[in-house]
């Protein structure tokens, strides 16, 4: 829409699945701490209730298994983890991804590379 | 102490999500939200500020998980834009600071009205059970049965902070009864309220039917008059004035508990009841004696009433 800056938030919403499903590909997690380890990540903008909600739904689609670890103080947190459907999910998401980034870094350098000539 | 406070943010502002996404169906709402509160208190529960300050008001959380979630804008709430700005006013006044806080001092009003609801319980029961009974805000120590109306309010007080204390919750359905039934209660106190209290303080003497013996029973007691003495107007007092109201009925005074009263009995053995000054003993048996009273000078001839009387204005002509 004219934007000169890219929006990071925009780029996050199409990625999001994946960088939730690659978070929890490293260890089963609670949606506070899928958040928290995003942010460490380096992932600043991705929004608690985005993290919440694509949880929810990649949940109810199947791609993920849940159990809730009870605690003696705060709330019981409800852990998520990735089942097979999960894993092959994420294994496509980050295949798409691979042949996406490649594709527009070669062209981020192409453009480089012209203006450097 | 902070955590505790941060986490009576969670059911207000889950709420407010909750009415913000109120328009998607039932099932998918359950789906998405079922553990909303969990995952709100967790975060009150590690931030130092408020959830509104952290995740923004409810209703952009709200939109943020809509579309995360992959859930259509109802176009239910696109047709209605009256609903969704009503939706959207009430998720501001729900996510308020002010009315959080409302929200969170509420409850610690609770044991106040536990008190409160009984003392009315008992008010309205005594107004249903006895109608024509002139109520009285309670402790009434001119009720001939104001001990009981105490004691009464006192087990209707224990019973009720004994409801309100129990330790485990309703179920949904009867915690609606039972918010219903404290409805209730409010609603009819205040018609039993607005009625008491209300009869003119100088309305203190009662007039029966003619013909109707005096029905001493009916407490109508404003307290102050237990009896009446005349005097001719030379300071004389009379005895057995025979005293009626406007439409002939016998002047008769409500029974004083604390004393005894003797009527006459008329020849057809009937008690004259409205024969004044009443002969009255208190309740140790010691006659009640006349009062000191002061006559006031009349414009020919002023005739002071007694000895003891004290000193009558002059007259004025």
């Amino acid at each position: 829409m004219g934007q000169p800056e890219l929006d990071t938030s925009q780029l996050l919403k199409g990625v999001l699945d994946l960088a939730v499903l690659a978070v929890l590909a490293e260890a089963d997690s609670y949606g506070y701490d899928v958040v928290r380890r995003l942010r460490e990540n380096g992932l600043d903008h991705v929004g608690d209730a985005s993290v919440y909600g694509t949880l929810r739904r990649l949940f109810q689609a199947g791609a993920l298994n849940s159990y809730v670890v009870p605690s003696d103080e705060g709330p019981h947190r409800k852990y998520y983890g990735l089942n097979p459907r999960g894993r092959k999910a994420l294994d496509q998401s980050a295949h798409a991804w691979a042949s996406f980034s490649k594709a527009l870094n070669h062209l981020l350098n192409g453009r480089s590379n012209g203006h450097d000539h | 102490m902070t955590t505790d406070d941060q986490a009576s943010d969670v059911p207000p502002y889950a709420a407010a999500v909750r009415a913000a996404l109120s328009d998607l169906p039932h099932d998918q709402a359950e789906a998405l939200l079922e553990d909303l509160e969990d995952h709100l208190r967790e975060i009150a529960a590690e931030a130092g500020a408020s959830l509104t300050e952290r995740l923004g008001p409810p209703e952009q959380y709200a939109q943020e998980l809509r579309a995360a979630y992959g859930a259509a804008t109802s176009g239910k709430a696109q047709r209605e834009p009256a609903l969704r700005n009503l939706q959207r006013a009430i998720g501001s006044v729900t996510s308020s600071v002010w009315y959080q806080q409302l929200r969170a001092f509420l409850p610690e009003l609770r044991p106040a009205w536990w008190v409160l609801r009984a003392y009315l319980v008992v008010l309205i029961l005594t107004a249903a059970l006895s109608p024509g009974y002139n109520l009285r805000p309670i402790p009434n120590p001119f009720s001939s049965r104001g001990l009981l109306e105490i004691l009464a309010t006192i087990g209707a007080i224990l019973f009720s902070i004994r409801l309100g204390r129990r330790s485990h919750p309703l179920r949904p359905g009867r915690r609606r009864l039972a918010i219903g039934a404290n409805v209730v209660i409010a609603l009819l106190a205040l018609p039993v309220l607005a009625s008491m209290g209300t009869f003119p303080s100088f309305a203190m003497v009662e007039s029966g039917a003619p013909g109707q013996s005096p029905d001493f029973a009916s407490p109508y007691s404003l307290g102050s008059v237990t009896n009446v003495f005349a005097y001719s107007k030379d300071g004389k007092p009379l005895t057995d004035v025979l005293l009626y109201d406007q439409d002939g009925r016998p002047l008769t005074l409500a029974k004083d508990p604390d004393r005894t009263t003797d009527y006459p009995i008329g020849a057809d053995g009937q008690p004259i009841t409205n024969a004044y000054p009443l002969n009255q003993r208190r309740l140790d048996g010691t006659p009640v004696l006349q009062p000191r009273v002061a006559i006031p000078p009349w414009p020919a001839t002023a005739v002071p009433a007694s000895p003891t009387a004290s000193p009558a204005p002059s007259p004025t002509r």
